[in-house]
């Protein structure tokens, strides 16, 4: 449990340090520690203000209604809201309480877990198709690169990450599955529980950098 | 009259215990095993308490003593720090919870349960002014002797009687006696007898022990022998040893065993559901696969016998008790997934498939494996050394109360919910600020007087209808639909008055083949002539009365408005206009007063509670509490049924909750089930449903008071859990094989989309794909 606490936290500390320094250097080329601090500092500051609220919303919505028309949004909704508590409860039992997670928030944990799955599987069958592995643009992103993919076209790695994260999110529903079921041994349990909270922790890394990467970095001309 | 030779024999005895202890010294007497298999075979000389060889075939040969017949090769001060015997030592070291002694006094509803060992809501004896003293009497029909059955000087107080019964020394053979002819019971009577340092023989079946050391005077000594001028009443105990048993040499044989046979422990460590026939009873699963008791609960040379529980090691470091533990045999080597070796003799291995982790982390192997499946209120077992069992006679040794429940899940010491047994203790007290000090039961019986014996009333009078001439049957007392005859332990026994049209009222009369017949038939009292007959019966019914010693007044009877009394040996009719004009009332007359017979408090008392386990009702209770109250007890208040009870300002009973009431719980481990009847079995819903007997059981106190007032509580409040949420996560497992086909499909779906767009990246991949296109 120790060991994954300390993955969970570098894993986490480390994307989003790189995601906002892959940020910063676009802007910056040249990279000061000082200076991606302040810019960091303001930035976090820049997320309470009104203006942020309203430039995010505006930002959601037209993605949204891009991918998501009508009834459709709040399929995506459902699957993200489940996504977002099944994360934050997930991690913060993980790392923060000894006993893990009990009482209501394991419930809605399980409840949850439920939305996902079917949220997981509807999203997948509206976006697959939009996401299939073909031949994508060439243009290589900034933000993107990063030493093992330095090539990588962004809508490649867009296309990599929702594939990557649909795969976690079934790992995650069929590890969920399997420990509910009377089939496995306990040690067999165990496994399943430890490959359901690192596949957790990926799922939500992956996440992170899609937001960051097809969301947050959309091209003008949309369908990244 | 045997010789004195006391002062000779002690000095040649402690000459002896020198020598041989200089010898243990020297020798191999700590306990290491040589590594022989074969166990030696003890044909050896008995010795007394004085270390003399006895000599069965001498005049009134001594009892044989342990600590010097098996002194030479077993060193007897380190068996005595043994679990066994340190119980009931001060200090004693306290490990988990286990079941402690019970004072039980029934008379004065007293059930109070004690230990030397510090655990929580346990009194200390010292706490309740019991001596060792004390303690060997009351106990020492369970005591494996030792500890406080063999008290060091310091410790005789000045009412014990030592000096005559003798200490009981550590029973060896208790445990250890392999011969059927090791006898519970026979030391069970030798114990009560204050026969101390002769039950040992007695139960061995080493000889035969007569006399009875509590009938002998305070000064009587070992060296005086057997008094010749009374072998009725205070006949000095002696032992008859059984020639057969010795060869020439006076050496006997033992027919021992190592380790002890089941048999030995369960003489004070059986429980049994009360009220289940005996073949209906199975053994533990171990037990019925041929695994014996100390095959788990093992001890070297210490005697510190392990008991098995997970945790044990930490508060004994010394034991290896964390080899016998449930996980230790049927787990074996943790976290080794498969790899390690399998539990001790190869246990075999749980699966337990479908359990979540947590179960293991939360709850004590014995929650889903011991004890009775949990029901809809916890079951009520009888233990060896609370209720007494074990003991054979003619008489009924055992006793219902105190009452002990299973399974009622709690936290053990280490945090894991643990099926326990629990009782309720009863006492009267004192409260003074705000804790309850206890009183004494002797002090209560001394206050309360013939309240705590309602029953002495009837049997005296019923006694003294027993001698009417010509009397048809037993006399016995009418009321409430039964009819209650004296039997012969002093009490009363109770059957349905059938056909009897008195369902109100109460009256005496005779009983014969089940049939009731008043002591006179049904009479006008207001005609002469009709009534001359029946009044001719009721009269040696008022003389017999007359004639009963302790008699509070002169009997007399009203009946059909007419008082009937005796008047200088003549009936005397007289008409009371104030007297009821139907039925009978029996009377005494005091001083132109009329008291009736029975009180109403004695008729309800013998009413409610004969026939059952119940001792008093809450009338008594507060009658003596206000017994208690006048006679200087400040704040008196009586503990039972979970529930502190007191008189309030105007001086009704009011029952309270209260620490001092709270249960007494000790964890438990035995019956274990087999896998197949385990809690989970049938899947997560055999705990885990709206309404789980494992969670919402109903756990009512049980107490000697009969009240509707007991405590009573969900099972899951004892588990230090939230009822309503275990309510609602009961209710989702309704909805728990829906929830799993839902996430079924979804993960259907979801993996076949997966499936698609790999099958269709190798595709691209490997240019199979491209390939496929450009063919015509």
């Amino acid at each position: 449990m120790t060991a994954f606490i300390i993955i969970a936290c570098a894993g986490l500390t480390g994307t989003i340090f790189l995601r906002t320094a892959l940020r910063f250097r676009a802007f910056h080329p040249k990279f000061g520690a000082g200076a991606y601090l302040k810019w960091l500092g303001i930035r976090i500051k820049g997320v309470f203000s009104k203006a942020f609220i309203d430039r995010s919303l505006k930002l959601w919505t037209a993605w949204l209604g891009e991918r998501y028309p009508g009834w459709l949004k709040w399929i995506f909704f459902a699957f993200a809201a489940a996504f977002l508590y099944l994360a934050a409860s997930g991690l913060f039992y993980a790392i923060f309480i000894r006993r893990g997670m009990f009482g209501l928030p394991l419930l809605a944990h399980v409840m949850g877990g439920g939305l996902f799955a079917l949220g997981l599987a509807a999203v997948l069958m509206l976006r697959a198709r939009t996401y299939r592995p073909d031949e994508s643009g060439a243009a290589v992103s900034e933000m993107i690169a990063c030493p093992v993919f330095k090539k990588a076209s962004r809508a490649a790695v867009t296309k990599a990450l929702f594939w990557i994260f649909a795969t976690l999110g079934f790992v995650q529903v069929v590890t969920a599955l399997c420990s509910m079921l009377p089939v496995f041994t306990f040690n067999t349990q165990v496994d399943l529980i430890m490959i359901h909270r690192y596949s957790a922790l990926g799922l939500v890394l992956t996440a992170i950098v899609f937001f960051d990467i097809a969301i947050l970095d959309r091209p003008q001309t949309p369908r990244g | 009259m045997r010789n004195r030779r006391f002062p000779a024999r002690t000095a040649a005895a402690i000459l002896a215990a020198g020598l041989a202890g200089a010898a243990l010294a020297a020798a191999s007497t700590d306990g290491k095993w040589a590594g022989s298999r074969s166990p030696a075979v003890h044909r050896i000389p008995l010795m007394d308490e004085f270390n003399q060889k006895i000599v069965p075939t001498e005049k009134n040969p001594y009892p044989f003593s342990t600590r010097f017949t098996c002194a030479p090769c077993h060193v007897y001060e380190t068996i005595a720090g043994g679990r066994h015997f340190n119980a009931s030592m001060k200090g004693a070291p306290a490990g988990r919870p286990g079941e402690p002694w019970i004072w039980l006094d029934e008379r004065t509803g007293t059930q109070i349960p004690i230990s030397e060992r510090t655990w929580p809501g346990i009194f200390k004896p010292a706490d309740l002014g019991l001596t060792a003293w004390n303690l060997t009497v009351l106990f020492g029909r369970h005591l494996p002797g030792g500890g406080s059955a063999e008290p060091a000087a310091k410790d005789e107080t000045p009412e014990s009687r030592w000096t005559v019964s003798g200490k009981a020394e550590i029973n060896c053979l208790a445990c250890h006696n392999a011969s059927k002819l090791q006898d519970h019971s026979e030391w069970a009577m030798q114990m009560l007898r204050e026969n101390f340092r002769w039950a040992a023989t007695a139960a061995a079946g080493f000889g035969e022990v007569g006399g009875m050391a509590s009938r002998l005077k305070a000064t009587w000594d070992l060296a005086d022998g057997p008094n010749p001028d009374d072998s009725e009443w205070a006949v000095v105990p002696t032992v008859k040893y059984d020639p057969a048993l010795f060869d020439s040499k006076f050496a006997a044989f033992f027919d021992l065993a190592y380790p002890p046979k089941d048999r030995s422990c369960l003489a004070c460590h059986a429980n049994t559901p009360a009220g289940s026939r005996k073949f209906e009873f199975d053994d533990d699963v171990h037990t019925a696969a041929g695994i014996a008791c100390a095959s788990c609960h093992r001890n070297d040379i210490t005697h510190d016998t392990i008991r098995g529980y997970e945790g044990e090691d930490k508060d004994n470091p010394k034991l290896a008790s964390a080899d016998f533990t449930c996980r230790a045999c049927h787990i074996g080597e943790e976290n080794r997934k498969g790899l390690g070796r399998a539990g001790r003799m190869g246990a075999p291995f749980p699966k337990h498939k479908g359990f979540p982790e947590v179960h293991f982390e939360r709850l004590a192997c014995t929650v889903c494996h011991s004890g009775p499946l949990p029901a809809a209120e916890p079951a009520r077992v009888r233990t060896a050394r609370a209720n007494r069992l074990g003991i054979f006679g003619k008489a009924d040794w055992s006793t219902e109360l105190p009452v002990t429940v299973e399974p009622v899940y709690r936290r053990d010491t280490n945090g894991k919910l643990t099926p326990h047994r629990m009782m309720w203790p009863a006492y009267w007290g004192t409260l003074e600020q705000g804790l309850v000090k206890p009183l004494r039961p002797e002090v209560v019986q001394t206050a309360a007087g013939e309240i705590l014996f309602p029953e002495l009333a009837i049997t005296r009078i019923l006694a003294a209808l027993g001698g009417l001439p010509g009397l048809e049957g037993q006399p016995v007392l009418v009321t409430d639909g039964r009819y209650y005859e004296a039997n012969i332990d002093g009490g009363l026994t109770s059957f349905p008055a059938a056909g009897d049209p008195a369902a109100a009222g109460w009256f005496f009369a005779s009983v014969k083949d089940g049939r009731i017949k008043p002591f006179w038939p049904d009479f006008d009292p207001a005609n002469a002539e009709a009534a001359a007959e029946p009044e001719t019966a009721m009269q040696p019914a008022l003389e017999a009365l007359a004639a009963m010693a302790g008699a509070p007044g002169a009997p007399a009877v009203i009946y059909k408005g007419y008082q009937y009394r005796l008047v200088d040996g003549a009936l005397e009719k007289t008409e009371k206009k104030d007297a009821a004009a139907a039925g009978t009332a029996w009377l005494w007359l005091k001083d132109d007063t009329r008291l009736p017979m029975l009180s109403d408090l004695e008729r309800e008392a013998v009413s409610s509670l004969t026939g059952t386990e119940k001792r008093l009702t809450e009338s008594q209770v507060s009658r003596v509490l206000e017994l208690l109250a006048r006679q200087g007890s400040k704040n008196p208040v009586y503990i039972s049924d979970g529930k502190l009870f007191r008189l309030d300002e105007k001086g009704r009973l009011e029952a309270a909750n209260h620490p001092a009431a709270e249960p007494v719980a000790w964890p438990m481990a035995h019956q274990v089930r087999p896998a197949r009847q385990a809690l989970g079995w049938n899947g997560c819903t055999d705990c885990h449903s709206v309404s789980s007997n494992f969670f919402f059981s109903r756990v009512e106190a049980q107490g000697p008071l009969l009240t509707s007032k007991a405590a009573s509580a969900a099972g899951v409040s004892f588990m230090k859990l939230n009822i309503p949420y275990h309510r609602l996560f009961g209710l989702s497992y309704l909805g728990r094989p829906y929830f799993k086909i839902v996430l079924g499909i979804a993960a259907f779906l979801i993996g076949a989309i997966l499936l698609a767009a790999l099958v269709q990246a190798v595709g691209r991949w490997s240019g199979l794909a491209e390939k496929r296109k450009s063919t015509p």
